[in-house]
């Protein structure tokens, strides 16, 4: 029996020391067919947002160079895009609270003369035309330009005046559209030598400079929901999604008063956004949020919807 | 030729820079929306919770005022408080002692605590005699005031006075109208089980001066508002068959709504007051009669084998909902005002009885019985969206608060015990026992007094 056994051991033994054997000969020899090496670099997920837009085959410039020899002092930021056309009406007690004590009766004051000339509107409107035009022309050109300008709109002026005499306007609807008009400043800056010398480099082709990620976007979306006490005494929540947009200062804290955008013809639609307010308001500052990627959340317009909670 | 070809093509192109100037203008000014692509986010999810809300003692210009501030502040936290949307903080936590009415508060003391909404109010004593109370909402996060008002009445009048600063700020924050400054009447119960005596009894719905409007000889069964007048009707065993009733509450004077041969019973007004609809029960049938008050003309409404009662009018009159067992149980049935033919609404399991209309129409209310348990509940007028809002042993006759957000009904434990009255609101969220002086059933909630 034990011989027998010994035996065996020694025959297993023998083989797996030939197979080990051949195995050492022939392994090196056999071609494993594989890509080169890919090196991975793990970045974090702060670095990953930061990620700038690109081409993968753009060349990798070491050193870009410049287009522009000198560059300007960037515009400081536009601080309110969209200039209010009027101000928030305050809201106001609906009846009469009796205090703050009555102003005394004023002495009525003499009215002055109200008999203004009458203002050639063709004439403002071209006027005001006209200066926008120069405004413009004074950003982006030399002087030069500007003359031409005013070269070409004294011209013009010309034109109309001749056009005036020989033709008659609607002046109805020239007065119509004029109170339409765009009288706004002019949005368009010029371009500066830090937009001018972008070029193509490394980089994902939908990354952007700066975004929130996702987890940056939901930590300021749970906070919200947070600090949104709902209405619940409301019926008909159906058209009550309350658009609100928020000016943040870079420390989390509201930059200015967050501003409606939206409106309902819902009576109820004021308690509604009074609601949502009243939440971006109490839970300020929003401290948590990346002061690196302030350009991406220094304007965050929030849709604060409550029909999938009213769904019963 | 040339000359005038040049002008007419420079108009052209001269209204079309100022058209283009419209168009972006008009762009601009409906599109809000900022012109940088701002991050937009949705927020689907927030707190379904009472507002909390600091309601601070009335000032008063005199010591002697200081019960009628406190009536008038505890009047206002405690209906405030029992609406279920509203969650008035405990003074204790009060940092700033509001001391001056016209002083604008210092906002930070009542974001310390959280509180949303802050009640500012002074209560005092007029040269004739009569008081004088007003009051400041104010939006404590947005530091700005929300509401206010000034009222004058009797002294006697402190609590009504409170109800209606509750319905101000009620409406004022939540968008619907209030409820608290109306009334119920209710059926008051006294005495052993076997032998109860039952009085016809009116009281504020937060269960104030309550006052009994029968002596209670008569056996007194559902009372209603009128939804126009001081008026109540209800029905009343006295000599012989039930009858119903109309009682002046301001005169007491009452009077039996038309001359029927058998029982009528389970009368409601219509909802401008002028008729009663009411069930008339001859030869083990009953069916629904409506009677006008002025003409006293009677028309009938429905015509049939089986027991038709419970009519509730629609709040535009045009409907009346009832109960009828004409499918062979209890159920509830919808029909033109003016009769026709009923549509059966109410298909669930068990069966269905005294429906009541919502007075904002969007809803009828029940009690379900199934099982050996009251329910009350709430489906839509075309029978849809059944939600049962509480059940119990025994709970029956859901009245409606004048706002349609809030039911009253009686819940009767059984055994020694007697009924109470409860209120739910209509999510079924918030229930509360109702204070009365005793045992108490078959409640009727009035239409608001102002």
């Amino acid at each position: 029996m034990g011989e027998r056994m010994r035996a065996g051991l020694t025959v297993s033994a023998i083989a797996h020391v030939a197979v080990l054997a051949w195995l050492l000969v022939t392994l090196p020899s056999i071609r494993v067919n594989s890509n080169p090496a890919l090196t991975v670099d793990m970045i974090s997920d702060a670095e990953l947002s930061q990620v700038m837009a690109g081409v993968q085959n753009g060349p990798k410039a070491d050193a870009p160079k410049p287009i522009v020899d000198k560059v300007g002092d960037p515009s400081p930021p536009v601080k309110d895009p969209v200039p209010k056309v009027s101000d928030k009406p305050e809201i106001a007690p609906s009846a009469a609270a009796p205090p703050p004590p009555p102003p005394e009766a004023k002495p009525a004051e003499a009215k002055p003369d109200k008999a203004e000339p009458k203002v050639d509107e063709i004439a403002e409107a071209l006027k005001r035309e006209e200066a926008k035009k120069r405004e413009e022309a004074k950003k982006v050109a030399e002087a030069k330009k500007r003359e031409e300008a005013k070269k070409r709109e004294e011209a013009r002026k010309r034109e109309e005046a001749k056009k005036r005499e020989q033709e008659k306007f609607d002046t109805a609807s020239i007065e119509n559209r004029l109170a339409l008009m765009d009288r706004r400043a002019p949005q368009r800056h010029a371009s500066l030598g830090a937009v001018i010398n972008e070029t193509a480099s490394l980089g994902a082709d939908r990354a952007n400079a700066v975004a929130l990620s996702a987890n940056e976007q939901d930590a300021l979306r749970r906070r919200l929901a947070e600090c949104w006490d709902v209405p619940v005494g409301v019926r008909n929540a159906r058209d009550l999604v309350v658009t609100i947009q928020i000016d943040f200062k870079k420390d989390g804290s509201l930059a200015a008063d967050p501003v409606i955008l939206n409106k309902s013809a819902n009576p109820v639609f004021q308690v509604a956004a009074e609601s949502a307010l009243r939440g971006v308001r109490r839970c300020a500052p929003y401290k948590f949020m990346p002061p690196a990627k302030y350009e991406a959340w220094q304007e965050v317009v929030i849709d604060f919807d409550p029909r999938e909670m009213f769904r019963d | 030729m040339q000359q005038g070809g040049i002008p007419g093509g420079k108009a052209f192109s001269r209204r079309g820079i100022l058209i283009a100037g419209g168009a972006a203008a008009v762009l601009t000014s409906t599109r809000l929306t900022p012109a940088r692509a701002a991050l937009r986010l949705s927020v689907t999810e927030g707190n379904v919770k009472p507002m909390p809300i600091a309601i601070p003692e009335f000032i008063t210009g005199s010591p002697g005022d200081v019960e009628m501030a406190r009536t008038v502040t505890a009047v206002i936290t405690n209906d405030l408080g029992h609406s279920g949307l509203f969650a008035p903080i405990d003074p204790a936590a009060y940092i700033e002692r509001i001391a001056n009415f016209d002083a604008i508060p210092r906002f930070p003391d009542w974001r310390a605590i959280n509180a949303q909404a802050l009640v500012v109010g002074r209560v005092g004593r007029q040269g004739d005699g009569r008081l004088r109370a007003e009051f400041r909402l104010w939006d404590v996060f947005g530091g700005q005031p929300q509401d206010g008002k000034q009222y004058q009445a009797t002294p006697d009048n402190i609590r009504r006075i409170g109800h209606i600063i509750s319905d101000q700020i009620y409406e004022r924050l939540t968008g619907e109208k209030g409820y608290f400054d109306s009334r119920v009447v209710f059926i008051d119960e006294t005495g052993p089980r076997e032998r109860r005596v039952k009085r016809l009894t009116m009281m504020d719905q937060d269960g104030a001066n309550a006052r009994y409007l029968t002596r209670g000889e008569d056996l007194v069964l559902t009372p209603r508002f009128s939804p126009a007048s001081q008026e109540i009707t209800y029905m009343s065993y006295g000599q012989g068959d039930p009858r119903v009733y109309l009682l002046n509450i301001e005169s007491g004077q009452r009077e039996v709504v038309g001359n029927f041969p058998g029982m009528t019973f389970a009368p409601r007004f219509s909802p401008d007051g002028g008729s009663v609809i009411m069930s008339l029960q001859r030869a083990g049938n009953s069916n629904i009669f409506v009677m006008n008050l002025g003409s006293k003309a009677i028309t009938r409404l429905t015509d049939s084998a089986a027991i038709d009662t419970s009519p509730s009018y629609a709040p535009d009159g045009s409907r009346i909902c009832f109960e009828s067992d004409r499918g062979g149980r209890q159920q509830i049935y919808v029909m033109p005002a003016n009769g026709g033919n009923p549509q059966r609404i109410s298909f669930g399991e068990g069966s269905y009885s005294t429906p009541v209309w919502s007075p904002r129409g969007d809803v009828i209310a029940f009690t379900k019985q199934l099982g050996g348990q009251f329910a009350i509940g709430v489906m839509n007028p075309d029978g849809k969206e059944e939600r049962i809002l509480t059940s119990g042993y025994h709970n029956e006759g859901p009245t409606f608060a004048p706002n349609g957000r809030v039911l009253m009904f009686f819940r009767d434990p059984g055994g020694n015990t007697g009924p109470a009255l409860y209120t739910i609101d209509i999510t079924g969220r918030n229930e509360q026992k109702v204070p009365t002086p005793s045992y108490a059933s078959d409640p009727a909630w009035s239409p608001l007094l102002s």
